[in-house]
Formats: C-alpha cells, sequence, structure tokens
C-alpha cells in the first residue's frame, strides 16, 4: 500500500547552501536523507539530526529538522543520550570515516553494542576531507596521494561492516552515492527498524580522491535476502569486495534501555522530584 | 479518467524533470560557493529551461491522478532519473565547455528515456506526448550542441586554482 506523501524531499531542506565541493558524494546522501524523510512523511519537529565534525558532518545544518552539530568523534554519544531521553524522537547520527572510525571508533563499537533504538550513517571517502586530504582508517594501505603519506598509509583498513557486526550491531546496509534511490530506501528501512541501524555509504571524495570515481563501475547490488545468522554474516563481511550494496545484515535483538530499567529510572526521578518538592 | 499507462509515464515525466531541475539548481549553488561563476550560471540557466519544461508536464498531469511513488519505485534505465546530471563528472574547477558536455549528456539521457518509452508503449496517447517530450528534448540537445560549437577547445581543462586543495604538508 502506497501512503499519501504530504511533504516533498525538497520540503526537508534548511534553504542553506551546503559548502561541498561539486561532484561530493554527500549532495547524495543529503538528497537521500531527504526523500527518505519524504517517504515516511516524517514530522520535522520529531526528528533530530546528530553529528560530530567533518565535511559530512555539515549535514544537520541543511536539513529542515532538529539538529546537533556536535564534538569530533562524539556525535553518537549524543546522539545516544538524545534517544534514551527522549524514545519518542527518530533520531539520526551522521560523520565521516574519520569521525566515525578513528577518532570516535571507541562511541561506534559500544554503541554497536549497546543497539539503541536509532540510525548511524557514516559517509566513507577513505579520507580527510575537511584537513585536505589525510589518510583515515578506511584509507587503503598503499594510497599515496598525501604528502604526510608519501609512501601510503602502511596500515590496512577497518573493514567497517565487520568491526559492527564484531561489536554486536544487529542491522548493517552499505549504500553507494551514485544511487541515492537505493540509499533512500534503506534509510527508511533503518529508520523503521527497532534497534541500531548502521549505514556504511561509498561517499566519493572529488576533489582529494578523484579516483573514487571508478566505484560507480564496481558497486553491485545484493540481489539475495540479508543475512540473519551473525557466523554467516562473518563470513561475508570478511571475505568480500567491500563494494556490494543493499541489506546485508539484520537480527533483532533487544535494544538498550531494557523496558525494567526504563521503568526503574521513570520511577526513580519521580522519586528524585518529589523530594525536591517544595 | 486518464489511462493507467498514461498516468505512470506523467508521474515519472513530472520526476525526471522536478529531479533536473533541482540538481542543476543544486549544482549551480554549489559552483557559486566555489567561484566558479560561469559555470554556475550555465547550470542556473539550464535549471531555468528545465522548469519550463517541468511546467508543461505538470500543465499535461493537471486534473489527472498520478501514483504517489517513492523515490525507488520509479523506473529508470539506471539507478537516477536520467536528466539528473552525475555527480561523477562534476568538479569545482570544471570548464563552462565540460559543464556544457555533461548537461549534453543528460538531455540526450531523458531524450532516448522518452524515446523508449514512445516506442515501448501500446497507448496511442502515451506515445504521442513521450514522442513530444523526445522532440522537445532532442531540441534542447541541438542547442546545446550549436554553443559548444561555438566554444574555443582550449576551454576543455580544468580551471586554474590559485589555492590548489593540497596544502603543503
Amino acid at each position: 500500500m502506497i501512503d499519501v506523501i504530504k511533504l516533498k524531499a525538497k520540503d526537508y531542506k534548511s534553504g542553506i547552501k551546503p559548502i561541498w565541493c561539486p561532484g561530493c558524494g554527500h549532495f547524495s546522501v543529503f538528497n537521500a536523507i531527504t526523500k527518505a524523510m519524504a517517504a515516511l512523511a516524517i514530522s520535522k519537529d520529531d526528528t533530530v539530526m546528530v553529528s560530530g565534525i567533518g565535511c559530512s558532518s555539515r549535514l544537520p545544518a541543511y536539513v529542515d529538522s532538529y539538529g546537533f552539530h556536535g564534538v569530533h568523534g562524539r556525535g553518537l554519544a549524543i546522539a545516544q543520550g538524545l534517544k534514551v531521553a527522549r524514545p519518542d524522537l527518530t533520531v539520526l547520527a551522521m560523520g565521516g570515516d574519520g569521525d566515525g572510525f578513528s577518532i570516535g571508533g571507541n562511541h561506534f563499537i559500544h554503541a554497536c553494542r549497546r543497539n539503541v533504538n536509532m540510525t548511524y550513517i557514516v559517509m566513507d571517502n577513505e579520507v580527510y576531507g575537511m584537513t585536505k586530504g589525510q589518510a583515515s582508517p578506511t584509507t587503503a594501505l598503499d594510497w599515496d596521494h598525501s604528502k604526510l603519506t608519501p609512501h601510503g598509509p602502511g596500515v590496512r583498513p577497518f573493514k567497517p561492516a565487520a568491526l559492527a557486526l564484531a561489536s554486536g550491531a544487529p542491522w548493517i546496509a552499505r549504500a553507494y552515492s551514485g544511487n541515492p534511490n537505493q540509499m533512500a530506501k534503506l534509510i527508511v528501512e533503518a529508520i523503521e527498524f527497532e534497534g541500531f541501524s548502521f549505514l556504511h555509504v561509498m561517499s566519493q571524495c572529488i576533489t582529494f580522491c578523484p579516483e573514487q570515481t571508478d566505484w560507480k563501475a564496481i558497486v553491485h547490488e545484493r540481489e539475495e535476502p540479508a543475512l540473519v545468522d551473525a557466523d554467516e554474516a562473518a563470513k561475508l563481511f570478511l571475505h568480500e569486495d567491500g563494494f556490494q550494496t543493499g541489506l546485508l545484515y539484520s537480527e533483532q535483538r533487544a535494544t538498550w534501555p531494557p523496558a525494567a530499567a526504563v521503568a526503574v529510572s521513570e520511577d526513580a526521578v519521580a522519586q528524585l522530584s518529589a523530594s525536591f518538592r517544595v | 479518467m486518464a489511462n493507467k499507462e498514461l498516468a505512470e509515464f506523467l508521474a515519472h515525466s513530472v520526476e525526471l524533470e522536478s529531479e533536473a531541475k533541482e540538481r542543476y539548481e543544486e549544482l549551480a549553488d554549489a559552483m557559486a560557493q566555489h567561484h566558479n561563476d560561469q559555470v554556475a550560471q550555465f547550470f542556473l540557466r539550464m535549471a531555468q529551461e528545465v522548469s519550463h519544461h517541468l511546467a508543461e508536464v505538470s500543465g499535461l498531469a493537471k486534473g489527472m491522478e498520478l501514483p504517489q511513488l517513492r523515490a525507488w519505485e520509479f523506473n529508470w534505465p539506471e539507478t537516477e532519473s536520467p536528466e539528473a546530471a552525475s555527480y561523477e563528472a562534476l568538479h569545482y574547477r570544471m570548464s563552462l565547455r565540460q559543464a556544457m558536455t555533461l548537461a549534453l549528456e543528460s538531455e540526450r539521457a531523458a531524450e532516448s528515456y522518452y524515446r523508449q518509452v514512445a516506442d515501448g508503449s501500446d497507448d496511442a496517447e502515451t506515445v504521442r506526448i513521450a514522442g513530444q517530450f523526445a522532440d522537445e528534448e532532442r531540441s534542447h540537445a541541438a542547442e546545446l550542441e550549436c554553443m559548444l560549437l561555438e566554444l574555443p577547445e582550449n576551454g576543455a581543462n580544468l580551471r586554474e586554482d590559485d589555492d590548489e586543495p593540497h596544502m603543503p604538508e
């Protein structure tokens, strides 16, 4: 059944002009997010975008919803706290590969295992773009475009999907900036999922990694249903080429905080309020 | 009451033209942000051209009940609507010639899409309107081809940048 779509994607744009480089994949992610919001007929007043620092972390300013442009790598901490305090809100955290896997790496693995009901979108261009092109945790070990690492970083890059799975993430998908419509569908599914949904987006950096325009010829859409078994998913994530898009893994698990803890904490807050009542 | 095939086609046409207009506007803004004013002006002009076509398409669809499709429910030949200029071909230093070439590819892709619909439909009204749209896109493409002929060939290289993105490290 098709719902009545009240607002169009462009109605979810704030009107602030993005300063990303023309051709940046983040434009595509921005468009996919607004398309997903339109498809869900989501309320702007009940939606919050939270980010860290970096090119991609500018995105909350461009969406006409509540937003928080946070501290480097700490977007997830803020977003989880917000969702726990206000479970009625739709919370999306977002950022880049440096923000999410390096500076915010610890927050990322604990967010995966904690499983708060929210969505995390990482726009991975394998480079620190805002600081003019240094190697990030997902940069290929022989990428020699930066004068800081003239022979390449020499370190094996993270496999974000494998990292998320090993840390306990129950919903893992991958999208590509060259396919914003598929990405919009995945964002809808991520928001609808009851738990922590991790969307890894290959988002090209046209300025510092022009070779990423080749991704278009390499990416391939997953045709099989999402895996529901973590062992099978582990095999996939360790051995795949990393260019498969779609919903890769989905397994329902109990979210945090558990209902009993929420009841206790609400009671504790009520008691605390009562103790201060004049 | 319009037939289902025509309504489906017009829903796609409205989306195609809307996406093309919004993409050109987005590119114009992005180029202006990066001080490539000549290309920004060109993309803005393309957005205005497309908006005329969008108004025509929307006018034809007025009063009809079009299917409300989500972004991923449209049936496009590629991953995006045909006339939306590809992000992969963009660069903040792109020349006017490169921008025009990109726009020409988009117009040709739109023409090809409309022509395929016209050739593949059994509905006379859909065939007629899709053929008309294809001719209009062909006409836009021909204008761009003429403009490209008037541009010097040496405009094909990336523009100079006084502040290269790679700072000394």
